[in-house]
C-alpha cells in the first residue's frame, strides 16, 4: 500500500500554529510598547534632538557627555541610596506580619489600617510626607526641635533630601511587603510549627529554620518588587522636592524626565541616553531574578 | 518508658467545653488507642497531652512528674502528625536529625542516632532526598524517624495513617507494632479506624462527646461492651440493636419479648422487666428454617468469605448476618434467624449494659 503523509502533515501544521495565535495577541503588545520604544530610546541615544526639529547623529556623544556630568553621578548615587535603604522595608514589613498574624478580636481592623498606605496614591504620600517635613507647620520639625533645640527641614537640606523622600518611599512599601508575608504566613501548614515546636524550636530558632524557608516565595517577591520599585522612583521625588535643592534629590528616572521632557531641557538624545542607561542597571537584577527562578524551577 | 496519668482533664474553647473531665492511667510500654467519632475530643486529647494545647483543668502526669506547666519539647513526648508535617525545605536527613541540632545534641551521636533510625525505617537510601521526592509511606516512615531519634519516653500517633492508601497502611500498621515491640516505648495512638485499635493497641480508650465511654483490651471491649454506644461502634458490621420488653420468668432468668411476637429467655440480667435495648453481632445470628426471629432477605453482599445478608424484621432498618460465603439465600427469600443465647447483649434504658453476651 502507499503511504499517505497528506493528512498527518496537514494536521501537524495545524497544531504549531495553535500556540503563535493564543500567543499573538501578548506579542503584539509587548513589540508595540515594550520591545519597539526600547529600540527607539537605543536608537534616540545616538542622536542630538529636541524633539521636534531636525535629527542630528552624533554617535557615543550623549553618553560621553554624561560620564563627565556631575548630575548624573549625583542621580546614580540616590539610586543607589533608594536601593539599599528602600531594601529595609523587607524586614520591617516581615516583622510587622509577624506581629499582626495573630488571632486578637478586632485584628481585623488593625491590617486594614496597616493595608492604608498602600492603597493610597504616592502623590498623597509625597505630600502628607512633605506637609509632615515642612518647616513652619510640619511634625518633624517640632518633634526635633523638642529634643536637639534645633529645628531642621528636611527637604531643604542637601544632604537629607533623598533620604527624607525615601521615608516616605518606605510607608507605602513597607504595606506592601507585609501583605505579601501575610498571604505567605497564611499558607504555612500549623503542623509544620507545631512539630517545630515539639523540636524545641522557639523565637528566633524558629522563625530562621522553619518560617523563613517557608516564606521564601512571598521573600523573592518582595525583593523583586522593593528593587525595581527602588529603580524607577520617581513620583515621590517629582512631588516632594522636583529634583531639589539645587538637584541634590534627582534620581536617574527623575533626571531623564527632566532633561528631555521638561520646562530645563528638550534634549531628547541625552534624556534617551539616562533612560539606557538606567535601563542596563535594572537589566542586571532582572536577568538575576529570571536566572534564579530558572534555577529554581529545575531543581523543584 | 514512662506511665501516662491523667486526672480531672477538662478543656474548653471559650463557651463550648471538650474534654469534660477524663482519668486514665495507661501502663508504662503499653500501646494505647483513642478511639471515637469526630469531634469526640480524641485528637485534641492527645495535643494536651503533647503541650500543643492548654490544659484548662486537671493534671497530667508523665512518668511521675507533673508537665502541666512543662514546655511541649521538654515532656519527654514525640509526635507523629496526620500530615507528617515534615520541613519540606529540608532533606530526609536534616527533618530526622532538627529536634536533636535544636537542642545542641552532640554531632556524632546525633548522626549515629540518624542512621540507625533510617536503618530500622529502611530509609538510608532517601537520606539526601526532600520530602517532595517522597511516597507518602517514606513520608510517613521519615516522621516516625523523626520520632524515634529524640528517644521520647512516649510516642504520640494522630491519625498517622489516615493519609495513605489501604495496602500500605496494613504495611504500616504492622511496621508500627513492630516498632513498639523493639523500642519498648508507651505509644499513643489516635484512630478513628477502629480496625487500627483493634490490630495493634493493647489497650483501647473509647471517647464519646468528651468523655471516656469504656477503657479495655480490644476482645474485652468487643465482647463485653459497658455501654450501647461502644457495643455499637467496635465491631464492623456493627451489632443489631433494637429495643425488647423484658419480663421476670423466675429461676433468675428474663424472658425478651423480640419482634415478631416470640420471645427468648435469658439469663444473668440485672434488669428484670421493662424496656431494654436488645443487642446481638451477625455472626451470633444463624440462617435457619425456623428460628427466634421472622424475615425477608432485603440484601445480599457476597464477600466470597461470607455473605452479608440484610434482613428486614419489621423494624425500621433491616438487620445483618453474618452467614456462609456460600449460602443459597437470595434478595427476597423469607429467612428465620436462630439467636445464640449466649451473645446477647442487653442494655438498660440509660443505655448502659444490664447483661453481657460474652459467650460464656
Amino acid at each position: 500500500m502507499k503511504p499517505v503523509p497528506a493528512a498527518p502533515r496537514r494536521r501537524r501544521k495545524r497544531l504549531d500554529l495553535t500556540p503563535w495565535l493564543f500567543l499573538a495577541p501578548a506579542i503584539m503588545f509587548f513589540l508595540v510598547y515594550v520591545v519597539v520604544p526600547i529600540g527607539q530610546s537605543i536608537s534616540i541615544s545616538f542622536l542630538e534632538w529636541d524633539g521636534l526639529g531636525e535629527k542630528k547623529w552624533i554617535g557615543l556623544q550623549n553618553y560621553q557627555d554624561l560620564l563627565k556630568d556631575e548630575a548624573f553621578y549625583v542621580s546614580l548615587k540616590n539610586n543607589l541610596i533608594w536601593l539599599v535603604l528602600y531594601l529595609l522595608a523587607i524586614p520591617a514589613g516581615l516583622f510587622l506580619a509577624l506581629f499582626l498574624n495573630q488571632t486578637v478580636t478586632g485584628m481585623r481592623l488593625y491590617k486594614s489600617l496597616f493595608f492604608f498606605p498602600f492603597v493610597i496614591s504616592n502623590v498623597v504620600v509625597g505630600l502628607i510626607f512633605s506637609w509632615f517635613y515642612t518647616p513652619d507647620f510640619g511634625l518633624m520639625p517640632k518633634i526635633i526641635g523638642f529634643f536637639t533645640g534645633e529645628e531642621i527641614a528636611v527637604l531643604a537640606n542637601e544632604s537629607l533630601a533623598t533620604y527624607g523622600i525615601v521615608a516616605a518611599g518606605l510607608w507605602p512599601q513597607i504595606a506592601y511587603c507585609m501583605i505579601l508575608y501575610l498571604t505567605g504566613l497564611n499558607s504555612i501548614n500549623p503542623e509544620l510549627v507545631e512539630a517545630a515546636r515539639l523540636d524545641d524550636a522557639k523565637g528566633f530558632k524558629m522563625l530562621w529554620y522553619v518560617i523563613l524557608p517557608q516564606l521564601r516565595p512571598a521573600t523573592f517577591i518582595a525583593l523583586v518588587v522593593t528593587v525595581i520599585g527602588a529603580l524607577r522612583s520617581f513620583d515621590l521625588v517629582a512631588i516632594m522636592t522636583v529634583g531639589g535643592p539645587w538637584g541634590s534629590s534627582r534620581v536617574l528616572s527623575y533626571f531623564m524626565f527632566e532633561q528631555s521632557l521638561s520646562e530645563y531641557g528638550t534634549s531628547m538624545g541625552y534624556g534617551a541616553a539616562i533612560a539606557v542607561v538606567l535601563f542596563a542597571i535594572m537589566l542586571v537584577f532582572i536577568t538575576m531574578f529570571i536566572v534564579r527562578m530558572i534555577i529554581q524551577e529545575r531543581t523543584a | 518508658m514512662a506511665k501516662v496519668k491523667l486526672s480531672g482533664i477538662r478543656k474548653s474553647f471559650g463557651q463550648s467545653e471538650v474534654i469534660k473531665g477524663i482519668d486514665l492511667e495507661i501502663p508504662a510500654g503499653s500501646f494505647c488507642a483513642f478511639v471515637g467519632p469526630s469531634g469526640c475530643g480524641k485528637s485534641t486529647l492527645l495535643r494536651m497531652i503533647a503541650g500543643l494545647e492548654d490544659i484548662t483543668h486537671g493534671s497530667l502526669e508523665i512518668g511521675g512528674q507533673e508537665m502541666i506547666d512543662v514546655a511541649p519539647a521538654k515532656r519527654g513526648v514525640a509526635m507523629v502528625f496526620q500530615s507528617y508535617a515534615l520541613y519540606p525545605h529540608m532533606t530526609v536527613a536534616e527533618n530526622v536529625t532538627f529536634g536533636l541540632r535544636m537542642a545542641n545534641h552532640p554531632k556524632r551521636d546525633t548522626e549515629q542516632r540518624c542512621l540507625e533510625a533510617a536503618r530500622m525505617l529502611k530509609l538510608e537510601e532517601l537520606l539526601d532526598r526532600k520530602p517532595s521526592q517522597l511516597s507518602g509511606g517514606q513520608r510517613q516512615r521519615v516522621a516516625i524517624g523523626r520520632a524515634i531519634v529524640r528517644n521520647p519516653d512516649v510516642f504520640l500517633f494522630d491519625e498517622p495513617l489516615s493519609n495513605l492508601d489501604a495496602a500500605l497502611r496494613v504495611e504500616m500498621r504492622a511496621e508500627i507494632t513492630r516498632l513498639h515491640a523493639k523500642l519498648d516505648a508507651t505509644m499513643l495512638y489516635v484512630t478513628h479506624d477502629q480496625v487500627e485499635a483493634m490490630t495493634m493497641a493493647d489497650m483501647i480508650v473509647v471517647l464519646d462527646k468528651g468523655m471516656i465511654e469504656q477503657v479495655g483490651s480490644p476482645l474485652g471491649l468487643y465482647h463485653e461492651p459497658n455501654t450501647l454506644f461502644v457495643a455499637r461502634f467496635i465491631g464492623s458490621p456493627r451489632m443489631n440493636t433494637f429495643s425488647v420488653n423484658l419480663c421476670d420468668a423466675g429461676d433468675g432468668n428474663v424472658s425478651c419479648m423480640l419482634p415478631g411476637g416470640s420471645s427468648i429467655q435469658l439469663d444473668g440480667s440485672s434488669l428484670r422487666t421493662g424496656k431494654a435495648t436488645f443487642g446481638i453481632r451477625p455472626e451470633h445470628l444463624d440462617v435457619v428454617a425456623d428460628g427466634h426471629l421472622q424475615g425477608k432477605a432485603v440484601l445480599c453482599e457476597r464477600l466470597g468469605s461470607e455473605t452479608m445478608l440484610h434482613v428486614d424484621i419489621g423494624l425500621a432498618d433491616p438487620i445483618t448476618v453474618k452467614a456462609d460465603g456460600l449460602t443459597n439465600v437470595t434478595e427476597g427469600d423469607a429467612v428465620g434467624l436462630k439467636l445464640n443465647p449466649k451473645a446477647c447483649h442487653l442494655f438498660g434504658p440509660d443505655d448502659r449494659r444490664v447483661r453481657s453476651g460474652s459467650l460464656q
